[in-house]
Parts: C-alpha cells; sequence; structure tokens
C-alpha cells in the first residue's frame, strides 16, 4: 500500500524548538491518530505538511507531491481542520459555506445541506455569535464538504463536550466508510482515538517517539507483575521500559514493558522467574508510559 | 447488542463486534434474513474504524453466520442447531474462562468456586 503522506528526516528550528529528524508514514486509507503532549509540535508539523511552514531540511510528500512545491494541488484535494478556526466572524454561517465552496471544484452543496441540519446548526446564524461546539462542528462540516482525500484535522475535537465529540467523529467516520480517505488527525485526547484509529504516531518534543499499527501498540504494550523477578539478559525478547516495587503489596515488582507476545510468558515461566499476572494496558497508560521512557533515555 | 465495547481490552474490536452479533444469531434475537446494519451506519454508530466493522462481517461470512450480497448488504443466515448450540458452549467456556481468571488473581481454590457456583445456581 502506498502513503498518504511520508515525511523523511525532516528539520525544522525556530528559536528554542526543533523538530528533527522526523519520520512519518500515514499509509493511504488509514486512519492515523497523531499523538503527543501540548506543546511537542504537532502543529507545526502538520504545518509543515501543508506548505504553512517552511522546514530547513528533508522531504516531504502528500497525496504523491512534493511539498511544498506541490502544495497548492495537495490542498486542492485536502480537507484540513485548523487548530484555529479560519471562519470570518462577520458572515453568517449560509455565506462561510458559499465562500468556501467558491475555492473547491469538488464542493458538494447537497452534503453541506444535510450536515448543516445533522449538526443542528442554523445557516442565518453569524459565525461570531456560534459556541465553541458549534464552531468545531462547522470546520469539520467545511472540511468534509470539500469531498477531499485526505483530511488533515488538528485538534478537532479539543475543547468540545462529548456529545459535539460524539457528532464530530461520528460525521468523520461516516465520510470515510463512503469515500475510502485517509484521515490524519492529532489530539492529546488519546481515549477518543481509541476505537477509530488504525495507525499511532506519538511524537515527543519535536520527535517521532513510535510509529505503529494500533493493534501491535495495544498488545505488545503491558504490565508485568511478578512474585519473584526474571534475571534480565541480552536475549530478554521485549524491551523493559520500567521496573518498579509491586505497588499494592511491595513483594515483588512491577515492569513495564512493549514488544510483548503472548508466547513470551511460557519462556517466562519455564525461566527463573515467578509471573503472577499479566496486566493489560489501554492507549493512554502505554502513551504515558512510552512518554516518560522516551524523556529517560534523552535526559 | 454493542453496548459497552471494551477498546481496552486485549481481544480487538473486531473480534468483540463479531462475537456479540454470533451470540445474538445462536440466541435467536436475530432471525434469518435480517439485514445487519450497513459499515457504515455501524462505524458511525459505535465511532469505530470501518475497516473494523469489515472485518467483523468477513469472520461471520466465513463461518457461515452471515452472508454479504453485494450492493445489497450483510444478511444474517440461518443456522442449524447444532451449531448454535455449539457456539452457546463457546460463550459458556468464554465466561468461565474469565471467571477462572478473575479467580487465580484472587487466589481463590477450585473448590471454593465450585461451591459458590453451586450456591449461585440454586435458585435457578
Amino acid at each position: 500500500m502506498s502513503n498518504a503522506i511520508e515525511v523523511r528526516e525532516l528539520l525544522y528550528q525556530v528559536k528554542t524548538f526543533e523538530i528533527r529528524d522526523f519520520t512519518l508514514n500515514v499509509p493511504s486509507g488509514s486512519i492515523y491518530g497523531f499523538l503527543g503532549p501540548n506543546g511537542c509540535g504537532k502543529t507545526t508539523t502538520i504545518q509543515l505538511l501543508l506548505g504553512l511552514r517552511r522546514a530547513r531540511g528533508g522531504s516531504i510528500s502528500v497525496l504523491g507531491h512534493a511539498v511544498p512545491r506541490g502544495v497548492t494541488r495537495v490542498l486542492a484535494r485536502t480537507g484540513y481542520v485548523p487548530e484555529h478556526p479560519h471562519l470570518y466572524p462577520n458572515l453568517t454561517v449560509d455565506e462561510s459555506l458559499q465562500y468556501h465552496a467558491a475555492f473547491y471544484p469538488g464542493w458538494d452543496r447537497d452534503r453541506a445541506k444535510g450536515m448543516l441540519s445533522r449538526f443542528d446548526l442554523r445557516g442565518s446564524q453569524a459565525v461570531g455569535r456560534l459556541s465553541k461546539g458549534e464552531t468545531g462542528k462547522l470546520l469539520v462540516l467545511v472540511a468534509l464538504a470539500q469531498m477531499p482525500e485526505l483530511l488533515v484535522l488538528d485538534e478537532p475535537t479539543d475543547g468540545l463536550d462529548p456529545v459535539v465529540r460524539r457528532d464530530v467523529m461520528t460525521a468523520l467516520l461516516d465520510y470515510v466508510s463512503e469515500h475510502k480517505a485517509t484521515v490524519f488527525v492529532s489530539s492529546h485526547l488519546v481515549h477518543e482515538l481509541e476505537r477509530a484509529c488504525d495507525w499511532i504516531g506519538v511524537m515527543d518534543r519535536g520527535r517521532m517517539v513510535v510509529e505503529m499499527p494500533m493493534q501491535s501498540f495495544k498488545r505488545g504494550i503491558k504490565r508485568l507483575r511478578f512474585t519473584q523477578p526474571p534475571a534480565l539478559t541480552q536475549e530478554t525478547p521485549f524491551e523493559v521500559l520500567s521496573r518498579s516495587a509491586a505497588e499494592s503489596t511491595g513483594l515483588g515488582e512491577e515492569w513495564l514493558v512493549s514488544g510483548w507476545e503472548p508466547a513470551m510468558a511460557q519462556a517466562l515461566e519455564s525461566g527463573s522467574g515467578a509471573l503472577r499476572e499479566i496486566v493489560d494496558m489501554d492507549l493512554e497508560e502505554s502513551f504515558v508510559a512510552l512518554l516518560s521512557r522516551s524523556r529517560a533515555s534523552l535526559s | 447488542m454493542f453496548e459497552h465495547l471494551d477498546s481496552r481490552s486485549p481481544v480487538p474490536l473486531y473480534d468483540q463486534i463479531a462475537s456479540r452479533i454470533r451470540v445474538a444469531v445462536a440466541a435467536g434475537d436475530l432471525e434469518p434474513g435480517t439485514a445487519l446494519p450497513s459499515v457504515r451506519q455501524l462505524a458511525g454508530k459505535l465511532r469505530v474504524n470501518p475497516a473494523t466493522v469489515v472485518q467483523a462481517y468477513r469472520e461471520l461470512e466465513d463461518e457461515g453466520f452471515v452472508e454479504m450480497r453485494q450492493g445489497a448488504g450483510t444478511f444474517v443466515c440461518g443456522v442449524e442447531p447444532p451449531k448454535r448450540a455449539a457456539e452457546r458452549a463457546r460463550q459458556a467456556r468464554r465466561l468461565v474462562r474469565g471467571m477462572l481468571a478473575e479467580a487465580a488473581r484472587l487466589g481463590l481454590s477450585g473448590a471454593e468456586l465450585k461451591k459458590a457456583a453451586a450456591k449461585e445456581l440454586e435458585g435457578i
């Protein structure tokens, strides 16, 4: 499968912040969750992908076009929901839609109209008077009505209430099922991406910490509880992210590991150790564990 | 039918979705010929990746629980009683395994469990 977005050895610097050795692969047709704490460089990366900032080095390719050279062709096929709304507050909702429609030959009026009522938005309402939730929905509506092949969403549901978040995710998945579009969505709200994404990339401090299919990410990170921890050798088939004394009893140890596979349990049992329990982690716990690991190795 | 899908569980979401449908078919809640929701509808409703729903439906089709008709949708197949019984037995084993794992964590013995199970089952 080809990649909708490919980034190699990206270098970007401004004052004290830098993105370095940054690699990204977003397979066509995937829903790619781009995770990272606030301020880690997600928005800057997205702006680089769409030619809104210039990199110092490396290469960026989006939908088969080099960025920034071919960026107009990229933008014609890309729906973008930026971090801050790019709407004119004095226009009404209807006028905003007409304004955007003029830029996109593929604009789907019927879809826009349908989503307007689904999202419970009034066409005559001034954009400047919309609530935060309504503005969020309008931005997603605008991005979807252009019938894009690629959707780039920068924290699309940040600050929205759960009902609106749900509406937005549903509209998004509905569009993707119908049109096989690729979605690149950034968020620090890990939970909301957990169900929908099939790929995941974790960024921290200007670097890509890890990029892999969601299934491997979720399956591979586990908490192991030992009554008797085994000896760590060069051959230990998984990576130990952290180890600590067991929380509750103080007896034995707890290890946080990545690259875990079910078959490894037997190998551990037959060795010197006594494995008491393998605890599944959700995406958020795995995410936090990975970040603290990467930070420890940097400092 | 799809309440409480657990994205934290090591059981992949597609498997959880397939499992719910299998149970409903085995229990007779879904009659043969019933149309399942479209991939698009179900993905939107559950807020999961459409590919996850497709994977669940494919698995069910391989097992003979549903039939995917090009352009028309996905329909529940008539499932023979022995197969339904086998599926019910499989679900029962799954429940017991979950319980045993929990019991092991709490350090409960087999005898203690049997006693508790017998007592709970008395009233049924």
